[in-house]
């Protein structure tokens, strides 16, 4: 695989700078002491559509919630599943029963201490609430069987459980049992992170303060991932909404704003010299997606969709679409990683043949029927890719049109057995959650994103989630990737990244799924 | 006069109505609703439905506007599918942003406007009259987003004199309040500063044309008596209904302004509920906005019949 990144030279300083950002971070010298005390402004694009941290998967809601609440199991740096409230789980070898011992001590922001009976109302409010509800399907009932220990009885063995519960997407946290029976979003905002909320002004900004009776997993060294041993150093974080990019970064160099969640490319190009600001890449943030309605004429036929797959030159796409900042990728999952599934399917992808696309079209029999091309006008790089794909494609002969909404609209209309036949999407948290997440979306129970289900994948999903080892489950996502590039009912275009940014004197920062407010300080 | 209020205030009943039921049936129109906000990306039909069901979005909209209208009589706005407040709430603690914005940059637009206006129209035909219809057909044209941009990135950023954005209330602290609506009214107010200018300019040449004027200066009148109490007073009327207009234009043009500094107002509120679907913020938000307007459009008529006596034999 190859790491085409425009303006190179310049991108290359940048990663410099995030290898030295990180280095700077993970140094174990003393002269990086933490100072307690201070406040600092983070900034993002959207209102945050709940704090309740269970009823929404929303990325602005995550980056705040994140560090409110916490879950019994989380992913870890390596995006493993780690014990955070639990002190761990014994799993019978029937897989039929999951012990889970929890943590004594750990405090609520309302000062109570957590125990087994605020777990099992929270899962329980997770069931109604939850909006990855289905996570928990496969527990038939939660018992509390002791005061710091609950006992799942599942319905069925499903090796790959944990990993779900661990997942962040709505994540299953833990809050105290009066507000077990509230209804979404209706609950006190009370966790067991380190920070407690403070106020919520929609449009304008969330505030969190540190919560100084923030009982630490001492297990650890230091952060990992969703848990490990966090501790807040600041006093007061605000979360400030500033939906326009240029105001963001006017604020980051005014000093106005510590953090910026994402910078634009071209301003982080144009500051990447600046002493007083620091960029951090996440390469590995969401893919790139292009996805048919595979039950309308002319993406329900196979061959019209290879043709398409062959023809696109995925580089141009993701250089407009990501503003620079990619990796050329075919695989499903990032390379890598444990499920990385070699170089299957690597001959249809970033081919820009258009002369075998032609003849592929004529094979399906296409006659210049319309193609539509739905996206929407919120995220950016949905309309980009869009548009370039548009352009690709009537270079192949494809009457290809946009019908770009905003994305309520754009989630009503693919909801919509007919209406489109191609729409971008980025995915974010689904490629982090590694196979079983993103294979979720493509195949039944669930509505698949291409529409039409494919018998095929939906056996190889249940493979894959009843796979007993993860060997067993890299050999069927290898088939799954192998199938993906059978059916072409989506199309895999790239992995984009995200640059985030923040002043010099903020020191301790590690880019992740979300910005961790703890275990990062202000230069003394 | 009394009479004329109470029958500016009972005529403006149909409009709201009008006003309220136009909404209704453009969201109607619309596709997509907030069960795809709340479920998500990943939610089933069968999910999408139960949410439509629990918020009553299932129902005919016939039944949806009664009910809606039902509850208005009550004084009841209802309750916002996202914020977790009422709408009366919701409106409310962001209207002082907005009229705060909106009050100010009128104020602006007016006062340079009718400045620039005047000395065109008294120096006509100099450089000066050229320079000041330039200024105001720069104003004019100067899209207000890109201008919002270039004074936060001279007065944020490289001088560092005012706040790039955000709001701060009057009652927190006033000097902050007053620093945090300066780049913001100016902005809004640099666009309409031209239309008022242009229209106080001609109002002007007009009046100062007449023969009264010339008997004024003949007489040995000082020229700013002239000017200001006897062209000026005679030519507010134009003037008062171009302001009366640009009120209207500022409220609406506060959304992008709004945007560009992150002020949390009505503007944002409507957008962002409109962009969510979140349908009574977005009928009660138009609402009280819509009294808002017709509120000033009263006071615009009230300012009619102070300026020329003649509205008041009428009454």
């Amino acid at each position: 695989m190859k790491t085409h990144l425009k303006m190179a030279s310049k991108l290359r300083s940048l990663g410099v700078i995030g290898v030295f950002a990180l280095a700077a971070v993970f140094s174990p010298l003393p002269s990086l002491a933490q100072v307690k005390g201070g406040e600092i402004v983070i900034v993002q694009g959207s209102n945050p559509p709940s704090l309740d941290g269970m009823s929404t998967s929303s990325q602005a809601s995550r980056n705040i919630n994140m560090n409110i609440y916490e879950t019994l199991y989380g992913f870890s740096e390596e995006i493993k599943p780690i014990p955070i409230l639990a002190e761990g789980v014994d799993i019978s070898d029937d897989g039929l029963t999951y012990v889970f011992t929890l943590r004594k001590g750990v405090l609520f922001h309302n000062g109570d201490e957590m125990n087994a009976g605020d777990v099992k109302a929270s899962l329980e409010r997770y069931r109604v609430v939850g909006a990855t509800k289905n996570l928990l399907a496969p527990v038939k009932d939660i018992e509390i069987t002791g005061d710091y220990e609950v006992t799942f009885h599942m319905v069925e063995n499903t090796p790959t459980f944990l990993e779900a519960f661990s997942s962040p997407r709505a994540p299953a946290v833990i809050i105290p049992e009066e507000d077990g029976a509230t209804e979404a979003g209706k609950n006190s905002f009370v966790g067991t992170g380190p920070y407690k909320f403070v106020e919520y002004v929609p449009d304008d900004h969330v505030t969190i303060e540190r919560f100084d009776d923030y009982t630490a997993d001492t297990r650890s060294e230091g952060i990992d991932g969703f848990g490990g041993k966090k501790t807040a150093w600041l006093d007061r974080v605000i979360f400030r909404i500033i939906p326009e990019p240029g105001a963001q970064v006017a604020a980051l160099e005014a000093g106005e704003v510590q953090i910026l969640e994402q910078i634009p490319m071209p301003a982080a190009r144009r500051l990447e010299s600046s002493p007083d600001i620091n960029l951090f890449k996440n390469a590995r943030w969401a893919f790139t997606t292009f996805i048919f309605n595979t039950s309308v004429s002319p993406s329900d036929n196979v061959k019209f969709r290879e043709a398409v797959q062959v023809g696109l030159n995925m580089e141009e796409i993701m250089a407009i679409s990501s503003e620079g900042l990619y990796t050329l990728n075919h695989r499903w999952q990032y390379e890598g990683t444990t499920y990385d599934p070699g170089m299957i399917g690597a001959e249809y992808y970033n081919q820009a043949d258009t002369e075998r696309a032609k003849a592929l079209l004529a094979e399906a029999g296409y006659d210049g029927e319309e193609f539509s091309i739905l996206t929407d006008s919120n995220i950016p790089q949905h309309g980009r890719s869009a548009v370039v794909i548009a352009e690709q494609l009537k270079g192949m002969g494809i009457n290809a049109v946009i019908n770009q909404v905003d994305w309520p609209t754009a989630l009503n209309v693919r909801m919509q057995d007919e209406g489109w036949n191609g729409w971008t999407l980025q995915m974010g948290i689904e490629p982090y959650l590694g196979p079983v997440g993103l294979i979720a979306t493509l195949a039944s129970p669930a509505r698949p994103h291409f529409v039409k289900p494919d018998a095929e994948l939906d056996a190889l999903y249940q493979e894959l989630i009843k796979g007993a080892t993860v060997e067993a489950r890299q050999e069927t996502f290898k088939k799954i990737q192998a199938h993906l590039y059978e059916i072409f009912a989506i199309i895999k275009v790239g992995d984009s990244g995200l640059m985030h940014a923040a002043r010099s004197s903020v020191k301790g920062f590690i880019p992740f799924r979300f910005p961790r407010v703890y275990d990062i300080w202000l230069e003394g | 006069m009394i009479r004329f209020l109470i029958y500016r205030l009972l005529s403006a009943i149909p409009v709201l109505f009008v006003v309220t039921l136009v909404t209704f049936l453009i969201m109607w129109l619309v596709p997509g609703d907030i069960s795809a906000e709340i479920g998500g990306i990943d939610a089933t039909a069968a999910d999408l439905q139960a949410i439509r069901e629990r918020l009553g979005l299932d129902q005919p909209l016939w039944e949806r506007a009664l009910r809606w209208y039902g509850d208005l009589f009550r004084g009841d706005l209802g309750h916002s599918y996202t914020l977790n407040r009422s709408v009366i709430d919701a409106v409310l603690e962001r209207l002082p942003v907005t009229l705060s914005l909106a009050g100010l940059a009128l104020l602006l637009a007016t006062i340079i406007g009718m400045l620039l206006g005047i000395l065109a129209s008294v120096r006509h035909n100099t450089w000066m009259d050229q320079g000041a219809m330039v200024t105001a057909l720069v104003g004019l044209s100067i899209p207000d987003f890109w201008f919002g941009i270039v004074m936060i990135i001279l007065f944020g950023v490289w001088l560092g004199w005012l706040p790039t954005g955000g709001f701060v209330p009057l009652a927190e602290d006033p000097v902050g309040w007053a620093r945090s609506m300066v780049l913001p009214a100016f902005t809004l107010a640099i666009t309409q500063m031209g239309v008022i200018a242009r229209m106080t300019r001609s109002a002007m040449l007009d009046v100062l044309g007449q023969d009264y004027i010339r008997t004024a200066r003949a007489k040995g009148m000082r020229a700013r008596t002239v000017i200001f109490r006897h062209a000026l007073r005679n030519a507010m009327i134009p003037i008062i209904t171009v302001v009366g207009v640009i009120s209207g234009v500022l409220l609406s043009g506060a959304v992008v302004i709004e945007t560009v500094f992150s002020l949390p107002g009505v503007g944002r509120l409507i957008i962002g509920a409109i962009q969510r679907r979140d349908f009574p913020i977005i009928q009660g938000g138009l609402l009280i906005t819509a009294c808002v307007f017709v509120f000033v459009n009263i006071l615009v008529d009230m300012a009619y019949v102070w300026f020329d006596p003649r509205g008041r034999d009428d009454d």
